[in-house]
């Protein structure tokens, strides 16, 4: 009993590490090319799996349906980009006017989807959907290995983007140093404009995926942002290896948290974790000085 | 009039908030996005000592007060060292916790049904329950408060906090502690959220989780942004504004239930316009 239990417990802190993955490596890219933490994010992710949510209730197969959420999380990100962060970085405004601005966009888009879908819960899927596996004694659904499985595809696919191809040499210079690259002919106002696009995908990926494992809900933005921004602190913000590493050490340490402490502190446990690290590490696992 | 009474009272209330907020963010140019955290711990903390211990509604206060001050100087404390973007993240992560704490923490806190029958302020035979009453005392504390943030901020201590926003090296080298200014000006921030929270408390007469989360902190921090950083006048204009702003919603004729969430919709926006286009809010002095 007691081993099944702590496989379970394995199970589950792994594919909440690949969710978290998913909304972290977004998140860090985001903040390497724009060095400002994008509380829109969550809001974005919930973008997309509402876009999940429109397109089956229309009827859509479920693979046009996955296509067109994520594409609505990457769209809106690219617009939240062009009409809002890019205007502020023409002016050079301070980072905590990106902030402010950009908790804006995640209340208007949250109260967006209140309005348009209602504020209440929806299941994405039809409950009992899909095969349930057994692992080595730990049950593990067939959507909780899609989470798994995409966030090893997101980080393979990001990590080739970023060091074998040109585009992704571009994204390390701009992050580096935006001034410096500017100067050698990049247009980075619209390479951060794709850098959103990447991002929000994403996201609007770990969002969708979010959505199918426990439903949807206008204010589940704002969980996947915290555990999306916990994860990056925790890994180094703007470090893609060090976010993968904090958002699978957020998902052990919650789900071993709740061994010893009841289940609804978990949340309190995640946060719990971020001070620790803000106190002692605040640079992170994989962060420089 | 009784409707009238009512936003003023609210008014008064947020008035208070948004004053207390713009100490902490226009003064020391760090972005709390916690301060309905703040304001549920002086509720709660004013609750229980009124129902509880059934103390006097003023002695509940100063005490509520107290622990609020505290808690914010510890805050301030843990979290001012660090720099913008991860104070930021950590206030959000503190309202987080907080609210999961009243919301599991059932034997003191009874949980999401929150404290109900909480009594309306009387001080031997003058009693505050009636609105009218009501709202001159949330005026007179809010006159306090005005009052104790421009003492402070055109205090020298007050100056040297602008200093600290301003350039924290130099002050350091000017053999300043920059941390205790900074959890001094969280606390007496913290203590004066405090009163809106005791009097809310007080007003509705019971307190509940739910109205203590984080887009309660992302509206008060739309006062102080509308009203402009550093500018203790200014948050009494957003004050009014964004109290004001719904009642248009209301003759607009939106039902009820979708109100609310064009309410959180419109503050969204005016977050993100006033950032776009006027930074420092309406009679701002500080270009944040």
């Amino acid at each position: 009993m007691e081993r099944m239990f702590f496989a379970q417990l394995v199970a589950n802190s792994v594919i909440a590490g690949a969710l978290y993955t998913l909304i972290t490596l977004g998140f860090n890219l985001i903040y390497g090319a724009t060095k400002f933490t994008n509380m829109a994010h969550g809001a974005v992710a919930a973008m997309g799996a509402y876009g999940v949510f429109f397109a089956t209730r229309e009827g859509w197969g479920l693979p046009l349906s996955i296509v067109a959420g994520v594409l609505v999380a990457g769209i809106v990100g690219v617009i939240t980009d062009r009409l809002v962060f890019s205007p502020l970085r023409k002016k050079k405004a301070r980072a905590s006017v990106f902030v402010i601005a950009s908790l804006g966009i995640f209340a208007l888009l949250q109260s967006i989807l209140s309005i348009t879908f209602g504020a209440q819960f929806w299941p994405l899927l039809p409950p009992g959907t899909g095969r349930v596996f057994d692992i080595a004694g730990a049950s593990v659904t067939e959507v909780q290995l899609w989470i798994l499985g995409s966030a090893v595809a997101a980080s393979g696919i990001l990590f080739i983007l970023l060091k074998f191809t040109i585009f992704g040499k571009v994204i390390r210079a701009l992050s580096d140093d935006e001034e410096v690259a500017k100067m050698l002919g990049i247009n980075t106002d619209r390479m951060i404009g794709v850098i959103f696009f990447l991002g929000s995908m994403l996201a609007g990926l770990a969002g969708i995926l979010s959505g199918f494992d426990t439903g949807v809900q206008p204010t589940m933005g704002l969980f996947l942002l915290l555990e999306g921004a916990v994860s990056s602190i925790v890994g180094g913000i703007g470090s893609l290896v060090g976010g993968i590493l904090g958002a699978f050490l957020l998902g052990f340490v919650e789900n071993f948290g709740i061994w010893f402490i009841a289940s609804q502190w978990k949340g309190a446990i995640a946060f719990g974790l971020l001070t620790i690290f803000l106190i002692f590490r605040p640079r992170g696992i994989m962060g420089k000085d | 009039m009784s409707y009238l009474l009512h936003l003023a009272t609210f008014f008064g209330i947020y008035a208070i908030l948004g004053v207390s907020l713009n100490l902490l963010i226009g003064y020391t140019g760090l972005v709390w996005i916690a301060h309905a955290a703040t304001f549920a711990v002086g509720a709660y903390a004013g609750a229980l000592f009124a129902t509880k211990l059934a103390l006097n509604f003023f002695l509940a206060m100063l005490l509520a007060m107290l622990v609020a001050g505290i808690l914010g100087s510890l805050t301030g404390w843990i979290f001012s060292r660090l720099g913008g973007d991860y104070y930021m993240l950590a206030s959000v992560s503190w309202n987080y916790i907080v609210v999961s704490v009243l919301i599991n923490w059932e034997s003191l806190t009874n949980g999401p049904l929150g404290i109900s029958g909480i009594p309306k302020p009387s001080l031997g035979e003058l009693s505050f329950a009636e609105p009218t009453k009501f709202f001159l005392l949330t005026l007179v504390l809010l006159g306090i408060v005005y009052a104790a943030a421009r003492f402070i901020t055109n205090s020298s201590f007050g100056r040297v906090i602008k200093a600290i926003r301003e350039d924290e090296q130099a002050a350091k080298v000017f053999g300043y502690n920059t941390l205790m200014y900074k959890v001094a000006i969280s606390g007496m921030g913290a203590a004066m959220a405090g009163i809106a929270g005791v009097l809310l408390a007080s007003y509705i007469g019971f307190v509940d989780p739910s109205s203590f989360d984080v887009m309660e902190s992302i509206f008060i921090l739309a006062i102080v942004v509308v009203g402009g950083f550093a500018n203790i006048r200014g948050s009494l204009v957003g004050a009014l504004a964004l109290v004001l702003l719904p009642e248009l919603l209301r003759f607009a004729g939106f039902p009820a239930e979708i109100a609310a969430h064009v309410r959180l919709g419109l503050y969204g926006l005016a977050l993100i316009l006033f950032m776009l286009y006027r930074p420092q809010g309406i009679i701002g002095e500080y270009k944040f």
